[in-house]
């Protein structure tokens, strides 16, 4: 193999190991290489799914696309204007691709890879080990406008509602509340000290800092939420809480279960214990009537309605069930009703 | 963006599909089974008047789609799903199945968003292949490729007057 040919393979074929010296391999066959045929756009797309397909990273084509998209400044593949998935890419670009599909390789979620993602229409910066959103959390975003809007005494009024968020994570559930209900507040609560830094940065690039006080705390810690209580009662209460099964844990994808924060999918035996943890805090913290909004594990709506029924004192209603788009009971509605 | 039927009918069924085009014509058309169902409950000898209503001007309205008979399939189904999943593929498919029309939407990064596009775009499609020349889309484009070779035109006309004076200028030069 000619000597451009045996560069262009160890190049294509898996992470590079000599990082520096890919700079010098582009710059000696441009532009009389004759990579032409593969360095356009859909080219690589199509070369690096063939890569990942060989080497059993799953969702290869999406992966590729994406990474391909983002490195030339789109969201998606998809979007891309035809006319630059057809024009050759950059010895720039391609070192880029490079770069990521070299992460991805190593079964990185591609969130981290991109190193950021979207929201309900938010770009949100992405660093593991912060827990990536998942799209059924969008549902239940939707479902708390929902009710908002049907409350309509509480929208408008400034400072209304006013959100507690237990678990934020890279802050998707409340800067995209705050987003979509202007004269909303939003207290957001997260013992990891690597999430309190993300949901700051996302809201600062959000622009949303003003609204929100982010707030370093561990809702299992006996009394912690105590500091809570001089924000004053809060009008709901939201929560994607670590919520797997921990028999389950160890069957999670190797990007999950590689990258993400444990603590912050571990819900312990029933994938209960940071659940009840917020069912029996919020009280303290809700108005008269006020609502829990949380994500669960399909098995929960039982289990939370038997625990509920088992703690009275606690004067907590499960209101609502509803499912997510693959029509498994996902989000749980909880009514605060009496003393 | 869901349009406004373009025809008036007795009934409101839910799921009959509505159409503006003559009865006489829908019979060349080649509908679903299903469809011919509906259309046969209509009381006999009742007048289908097909009175196309008028449509704004900017905004004309295309057929609307009826739920009913369309097919959706996106990532669903694999593995627990929630935060024991991480997928990323959020592509929609979206099949309209009296026509067979099949729209594949991938141009954001939202599940909630792409199926919304995959309406629209699948709304346009279906409009298009039942109304053919007549469909605003058509019309759209057309009245849009016109205005772009008009404008072409006038800018070609402008050049070549404004060579053509030029050279008598040149011409008027040397004479003198």
């Amino acid at each position: 193999m000619e000597l451009w040919g045996r560069m262009l393979w160890t190049l294509l074929s898996g992470p590079g190991r000599r990082g520096g010296t890919w700079g010098w391999a582009f710059s000696s066959w441009q532009p009389h290489s004759p990579l032409a045929g593969l360095s356009s756009a859909t080219e690589l797309v199509r070369h690096w799914t063939g890569v990942f397909e060989k080497r059993g990273i799953p969702e290869a084509r999406e992966s590729s696309e994406y990474i391909v998209a983002h490195v030339l400044g789109a969201k998606t593949f998809q979007s891309l204007k035809p006319i630059l998935r057809t024009q050759p890419l950059t010895p720039q670009q391609l070192k880029c691709i490079q770069e990521l599909s070299s992460h991805r390789l190593q079964r990185m979620p591609l969130q981290y890879v991109l190193g950021e993602w979207d929201f309900r229409g938010l770009n949100l910066k992405m660093v593991p080990p912060v827990f990536i959103p998942r799209p059924e959390t969008e549902e239940l975003v939707e479902w708390v406008l929902e009710e908002v809007a049907r409350r309509s005494h509480t929208v408008g009024v400034q400072g209304s509602p006013l959100i507690l968020e237990v678990g934020c994570g890279s802050g998707a559930i409340s800067l995209s509340l705050l987003s979509e209900l202007p004269q909303s507040r939003v207290i957001a609560v997260d013992k990891e000290a690597a999430a309190i830094s993300l949901t700051r940065e996302n809201a600062q690039r959000l622009q949303l800092q003003d609204r929100i006080w982010i707030v370093p705390l561990d809702v299992t810690l006996e009394g912690s939420w105590t500091h809570l209580l001089p924000w004053g009662p809060v009008d709901l209460v939201i929560s994607n809480p670590p919520y797997v099964f921990h028999q389950d844990m160890e069957q999670l994808a190797p990007e999950i279960r590689s990258y993400e924060d444990p603590e912050a999918l571990d819900g312990g035996e029933e994938g209960m214990d940071v659940i009840t943890h917020i069912l029996t805090l919020a009280p303290q913290l809700l108005k008269d009537f006020g609502s829990i909004y949380l994500e669960v594990d399909p098995r929960h709506p039982e289990l939370v309605s038997s625990w509920l029924q088992s703690h009275p004192d606690l004067y907590l209603h499960l209101v609502a069930v509803r499912r997510d788009f693959c029509g498994r009971p996902r989000f749980l509605h909880i009514q605060q009703s009496g003393p | 963006m869901s349009g406004a039927s373009r025809a008036t009918f007795f009934m409101s069924t839910p799921g009959l599909f509505r159409f503006p085009a003559p009865l006489t014509r829908i019979r060349t058309v080649p509908w679903g089974l299903q469809l011919w169902e509906k259309l046969t409950l209509l009381s006999p000898g009742m007048a289908v008047t097909l009175v196309p209503m008028a449509g704004k001007r900017d905004c004309p309205p295309l057929l609307s789609l009826d739920e009913n008979e369309l097919e959706e399939q996106f990532v669903k189904g694999h593995g627990p799903g929630g935060q024991a999943t991480n997928k990323t593929s959020n592509c929609v498919v979206l099949k309209h199945v009296p026509s067979g029309i099949v729209v594949k939407c991938h141009q954001t990064r939202s599940v909630d968003e792409n199926r919304k596009r995959a309406r629209k775009i699948l709304q346009e499609k279906v409009d298009v292949f039942y109304n053919g020349e007549n469909s605003p889309v058509l019309k759209e484009k057309r009245e849009a490729e016109k205005k772009k070779q008009e404008r072409k035109k006038r800018a070609k006309e402008t050049l070549e007057k404004k060579k053509l004076l030029k050279e008598l200028r040149e011409s008027s030069k040397n004479v003198h």
